[in-house]
């Protein structure tokens, strides 16, 4: 396992240096914002080119990328106040490791909440489904999975604000938190706010969002453990169980539960990009400031440095999620062995 | 004529299977008796009715597409037909115990062969684990595998065919049952592991001292090992007589064919689809 590991880590090494070169020539490709400088009326040309020497600009494309690249890694390994992946163009004075950082928790809870939720509900139901396949609530399980999984994000995510925001006037149709919040009798700021009253805000507000989010995800995972669990009923295994005189309970919790969320397990690992990627267009239909309509705005307005910074977190969290694939699934499977 | 005690008296079961290419009667009306410690055998062709008929004694045939529609099953005398889901959870296991054919697939890959083991100990008697774990390294010794401790917390994948066929007949065996039923257990094995396997199923049995329902395809394994053999054809069983007298006067020309090499009748006239 050790040996498999550090092969695996290294091997991240060579697959990051080429993902990061072809990031920094797609993104550098669209035009640099130091020219998109120069045509504002506000700043100063010779800043410009101070600013273009400090970053480089002014050397052949070999040393850019390789200065960029060294930035990325020393900012990473070693963050000062200095550093911090390059200054972002459309947040002024700020750079992207401050920004994504700003916008992270938003995004986790948004896309880890609703990862969480999907889960939760899907894999019950898919269980269901199986022990039931067929039957008048499978069928009804596997056509909610469906609707969710071909409901487009947008559409579903306006139904609901019409709904459950204008209509019923249960939740706040965008926003992350509301401004002032009742604490000890009188209104006081939010973040002035107990901890619990800021929490059942923020839940609140994030409600329609991430019901978005799993619904488009419950679909995916229930089929998953549907189809998972309908192989493993079927095992000789599972007959042994029943034959040793196991109810029916420990033969489905004990017996075929326990092999048929190996494979989901390991599809957990494969989330972990998700999670931090953000979710743009429910963000931006809920005018929520996360990852994604940062990612958005980056590739958008030409705001090269942090696009890159995104791109080079997304594509590490893919390498590192699956490697954590690999290893969820030694530890869910005794018979895998890595050497 | 076996003046034993009757442990189980199969009458008229009769287990189909409602496919969508139409009713299989897979067993159509099988009479089967077996007195306390005995070994008898049940022969046929693929396709006879032998693991449905075994199944349905453990009442483990999957509905759907199977159902036992008609007979009774008397094991000591009470019809297991008619005993509740959880009435007949307490015998499986425990009174009534079976090997299956597949000894690669029908242990579970995620729990070590001793969780398993002891889980059938568990399941049936009021034990704690300590003690559940000390029989279970017991009945892995009684079927002959070495280093019981250090198997104990193996799992499946990490041992051969034959030692999981001895794990599956330690964990049969682990509540002392009345009747342990062989489902063609020795089918899946190479020949020489094979004569282990019976030889140590002969032995087990004259030790403990349990009625054995053999079902097998081979007529040489019941040779050697019953004392009663019947011989079942579509669904039914066409002869029943001693071992010494099913070789020294075989009436039914299935069991001709049988004993020599060549092919089987086709039952189709009898069943007009087997789907299997």
């Amino acid at each position: 396992m050790r040996n498999f590991l550090v092969r695996r880590l290294l091997l991240i090494v060579p697959m990051i240096v080429a993902i990061s070169l072809i990031i920094f020539i797609l993104l550098t490709l669209q035009g640099d914002p130091f020219h998109q400088l120069l045509m504002n009326p506000h700043v100063r040309p010779e800043d410009v080119q101070i600013l273009m020497h400090n970053w480089n600009w002014d050397k052949p494309l070999p040393i850019r990328y390789f200065n960029w690249l060294k930035e990325f890694v020393v900012s990473t390994f070693a963050p000062r106040a200095g550093n911090g992946w390059g200054f972002s163009l459309l947040a002024p004075g700020t750079n992207a490791r401050a920004l994504i950082l700003q916008k992270l928790p938003l995004t986790l809870a948004l896309s880890g909440g609703s990862i969480l939720l999907s889960i939760i509900i899907a894999v019950p139901i898919g269980i269901f489904s199986a022990l039931h396949q067929y039957g008048f609530g499978d069928n009804v399980g596997t056509f909610f999975a469906f609707f969710g999984m071909s409901m487009p994000s947008f559409w579903f995510g306006i139904m609901l604000i019409i709904i459950f925001g204008l209509k019923l006037h249960w939740f706040p149709i965008s926003g992350m938190h509301s401004d002032m919040l009742p604490a000890g009798g009188q209104l006081v700021d939010f973040y002035a706010a107990p901890w619990l009253a800021r929490l059942v805000n923020r839940a609140w507000y994030m409600a329609l969002p991430v019901s978005v989010l799993s619904l488009l995800g419950v679909g995916g995972w229930m089929r998953y453990t549907r189809s998972s669990m309908l192989e493993v009923v079927r095992q000789d295994y599972v007959r042994t169980a029943r034959a040793k005189g196991a109810p029916e309970s420990v033969v489905i919790r004990k017996h075929a539960l326990r092999n048929a969320l190996i494979p989901i397990i390991t599809l957990v690992g494969l989330t972990l990009p998700g999670i931090v990627g953000g979710a743009m267009i429910t963000e931006q239909v809920f005018a929520l400031d996360g990852m994604g309509r940062l990612t958005l705005q980056a590739v958008l307005g030409n705001d090269m440095f942090v696009a890159m910074a995104i791109l080079m977190i997304d594509s590490l969290l893919v390498l590192f999620g699956s490697l954590l694939a690999d290893i969820l699934y030694a530890v869910a499977d005794p018979r895998v062995r890595y050497s | 004529m076996d003046n034993r005690e009757i442990l189980v008296d199969i009458k008229n079961l009769r287990t189909f299977f409602y496919t969508e290419d139409g009713v299989v009667p897979a067993v159509d009306g099988i009479d089967l008796t077996i007195h306390r410690g005995e070994v008898v055998g049940l022969v046929g062709e693929s396709g006879c009715g032998k693991s449905v008929t075994a199944l349905s004694i453990m009442r483990l045939i999957a509905n759907p597409p199977g159902k036992i529609v008609g007979g009774e099953i008397f094991f000591h005398g009470e019809d297991l037909l008619k005993k509740s889901d959880d009435q007949m959870r307490l015998i499986r296991g425990d009174k009534i115990s079976m090997i299956f054919q597949e000894p690669m697939t029908s242990l579970n890959p995620v729990y070590t062969i001793g969780d398993q083991i002891s889980e059938a100990i568990t399941l049936h008697q009021k034990i704690d684990s300590a003690e559940a774990k000390k029989r279970t390294i017991d009945m892995l010794h009684l079927v002959g595998i070495p280093e019981p401790e250090r198997r104990f917390s193996q799992y499946p994948h990490e041992m051969s065919g034959g030692m999981r066929q001895r794990v599956m007949i330690a964990m049969a065996l682990s509540c002392n049952p009345e009747l342990l039923i062989s489902d063609e257990a020795t089918t899946a094995l190479d020949v020489t592991i094979q004569a282990q396997i019976l030889d140590l199923m002969r032995g087990l049995q004259k030790k403990l001292g349990m009625a054995v329902l053999i079902i097998t395809h081979n007529l040489a394994v019941v040779a050697e090992m019953a004392e009663t053999i019947n011989i079942a054809y579509a669904g039914k069983i066409v002869e029943s007589a001693t071992a010494k007298e099913i070789f020294k006067s075989p009436r039914h020309d299935q069991r001709a064919i049988a004993s020599h090499r060549g092919h089987g009748p086709v039952p189709l006239s009898h069943a007009q689809r087997l789907p299997f």
